[in-house]
């Protein structure tokens, strides 16, 4: 029997956007295993990075509560969510969002910074990190000089400083290639395979959902489960659609 | 520590990411501490000359001069003399030893062929040499005391270093046609106005001068045993008591002073003047720091993915807080620097003019207490100015800050 990482339990999230609220998630439960590697998809607007960000506790529910490792934390202030995030779950995003103003080594190192990890010891991963990803030249290079691909290679190296249990990816490949693209996708699977990393992934393409062992299919806030209510939700959105013009 | 090394390290990095801002807003801390700096250090160094003067003259010391000391007006006018009913008065108070009525007069002095115009110091040598050398601090370099009733003069340092060059002992001067012979060459006072005169005994001077009696200064010395405030209140009774009797006048208007209070006169108007001066030079700096805080908001704002992206990945509020107060602390403890060094540059310079033209032996004063007393100043300023803002950044929501655009 796997043993539970994650649970999600009947979310909820609502946004205001001035005076209309506006619901993202509406209901939403779903479990993720230790070492799986799941995909959440779905259409844009669907709700799937909001999902993402409260599985990666970058954000907290309205209603709902979520369990990590069993223990519940949706309701937790700020600071320990960023203590969860920091030393447990390792993000990539779309964007690659690096600093700037510092080089890659830097970038790396951060995360480990904000753990109180000792220099030397911070140096070193990161050194091996960017090292396992063919990027040993471009320690003192800083993002802006770099390729969309090795950013990203620098971004997943940041997600692992801390050696997390779970990796949040949001498009990893959304800003790159198809090739590109590709090896991004199968560091991710190495990561699955040969360190037991859990992986979950946000995107709309469905190529990359081939390579994830189970894939979350979220269409207007909601989770689908079989292709009946996949047609049911498309047909309730095209409807609202025609009837909204 | 690690960690801060590293925080410091980002934090200068988004300095010079926006050089031009950095400089403009660190020029605001800067214009601050170069005033309290540069005026400072110029005040105390006001203050220091004055005092050590003073600190020449013994404290059993009490002057007399006419007019109130705090009626500036009066004693500026000058022209107020003490008489010499004023001069036994104070002979008489009780607890004073000796004393030694002075006057002085400018007067045209001839030094072979040369005439220029030099203050006259007309003091009673018989009584008051003692007194010059050994409470008034008083030291030749040359030459010897004169002789009480001859006509021999001693002259203080600049005269015949600068107003009649390769003047030497033994030299004769004249004053309105009568000939002195100059004795002894003086010590520097240590100010040039007080270095720039000629000693002459008070007889030959009301001679020469035909300023007969009275005298604009009195020196008296204090009885040992007697306490100096008791015998200056023993001097103002007798002065009353004899101008009444005289003139039936009843307001006092002449000023009675122990070396003391003069210090304290001093020390309190400096004291008033650095105040002063710290006020003006500190709303400089608040400004400085206003414009900290308005640099600091905007560069919040523009980070705010960044903010987003470090919380992300870790970082919990206190450390955004932190970062940002490292920024906008140094942003004023390098102003500060700036100010600091260019301050004392313009204080020094300040000083050499002052020494070059007007006389005035002023020493900058540049204590390690007020160079560092401006760094911490400034670096709080800095830290304050940034507060609010690194608050504000601290307060953003990870999510929300990752998808400002």
């Amino acid at each position: 029997m796997a043993e539970e990482l994650i649970k999600v339990e009947d979310v909820w999230k609502t946004y205001k956007l001035g005076e209309i609220d506006l619901t993202v998630l509406k209901g939403v439960s779903l479990v993720i295993n230790k070492g799986s590697f799941v995909a959440i998809m779905g259409p844009s607007g669907s709700g799937k990075s909001t999902l993402l960000h409260i599985v990666g506790a970058l954000d907290v529910p309205s209603k709902g509560k979520v369990f990590l490792e069993g223990k519940e934390i949706s309701e937790l202030p700020e600071d320990d969510l960023a203590q969860i995030r920091g030393r447990k779950i390792g993000f990539v995003f779309q964007q690659f969002n690096l600093l700037h103003n510092l080089t890659a080594l830097e970038n790396v190192m951060l995360p480990m910074t904000f753990q109180g990890i000792p220099e030397k010891e911070r140096m070193e991963r990161a050194k091996e990190l960017l090292t396992d990803f063919g990027l040993e030249k471009r320690f003192f290079h800083k993002p802006g000089e770099l390729s969309g691909g090795e950013r990203q290679r620098i971004a997943i190296a940041r997600a692992l400083s801390n050696d997390p249990e779970i990796i949040v990816a949001d498009e990893p490949t959304g800003n790159l290639d198809s090739t590109t693209g590709e090896k991004i996708m199968d560091i991710f699977i190495d990561l699955h395979r040969n360190q037991k990393k859990t992986i979950i992934v946000v995107t709309h393409d469905p190529h990359i959902a081939d390579y994830t062992e189970e894939t979350i299919n979220i269409m207007d806030g909601q989770i689908i489960h079989n292709h009946l209510e996949k047609e049911a939700a498309e047909e309730k959105i095209l409807w609202e659609r025609q009837k909204n013009t | 520590m690690g960690k801060t090394k590293e925080y410091i390290k980002i934090a200068i990095r988004s300095l010079r990411r926006r050089p031009v801002r950095s400089w403009l807003t660190m020029v605001g801390v800067v214009i601050g501490v170069f005033l309290i700096i540069s005026l400072l250090s110029l005040s105390e160094g006001i203050k220091g000359a004055m005092m050590d003067q003073l600190n020449m003259m013994g404290n059993d010391l009490i002057i007399i001069m006419p007019g109130e000391i705090t009626d500036i007006t009066t004693m500026m006018a000058g022209g107020l003399e003490l008489t010499e009913d004023d001069i036994e008065a104070v002979r008489k108070a009780e607890g004073v030893e000796t004393i030694v009525p002075m006057n002085y007069k400018a007067e045209a002095v001839r030094h072979e062929g040369r005439v220029k115009t030099i203050l006259i110091n007309g003091v009673s040598f018989e009584y008051g040499l003692e007194l010059l050398r050994n409470d008034m601090g008083l030291q030749l370099t040359d030459g010897r005391w004169p002789i009480p009733g001859k006509k021999e003069v001693i002259v203080a340092k600049v005269v015949p270093e600068d107003i009649f060059p390769g003047m030497e002992v033994g030299d004769e001067i004249s004053v309105r046609g009568k000939k002195f012979d100059v004795v002894g060459i003086l010590k520097s006072l240590g100010n040039k106005q007080d270095d720039s005169t000629i000693y002459m005994d008070l007889d030959l001077f009301a001679d020469v001068t035909g300023e007969r009696s009275g005298a604009k200064m009195i020196m008296a010395k204090v009885t040992p045993g007697y306490s100096v405030d008791n015998v200056v209140e023993n001097i103002k009774d007798n002065l009353n008591e004899s101008r009444k009797r005289r003139r039936g006048e009843d307001l006092p208007s002449f000023s009675v002073l122990s070396s003391e209070k003069i210090l304290d006169i001093v020390g309190n108007v400096m004291a008033l003047v650095q105040v002063a001066i710290f006020g003006f030079a500190s709303i400089a700096i608040v400004v400085g720091g206003i414009g900290i805080m308005n640099t600091m908001y905007t560069s919040v704002h523009e980070r705010i993915r960044e903010i987003g992206i470090m919380k992300a990945v870790g970082a919990k509020g206190r450390t955004i807080t932190i970062l940002f107060l490292i920024e906008s602390g140094f942003f004023g403890l390098f102003g500060g620097l700036g100010g600091i060094v260019l301050g004392l540059g313009v204080a020094k310079l300040a000083e050499f003019a002052v020494q070059t033209s007007a006389g005035f032996y002023l020493k900058a004063s540049m204590s390690p207490f007020l160079i560092l007393f401006g760094l911490a100043f400034s670096f709080l300023i800095g830290c304050i100015a940034g507060y609010l803002p690194s608050r504000s950044a601290s307060k953003l929501k990870p999510v929300d800050a990752l998808r400002y655009e």
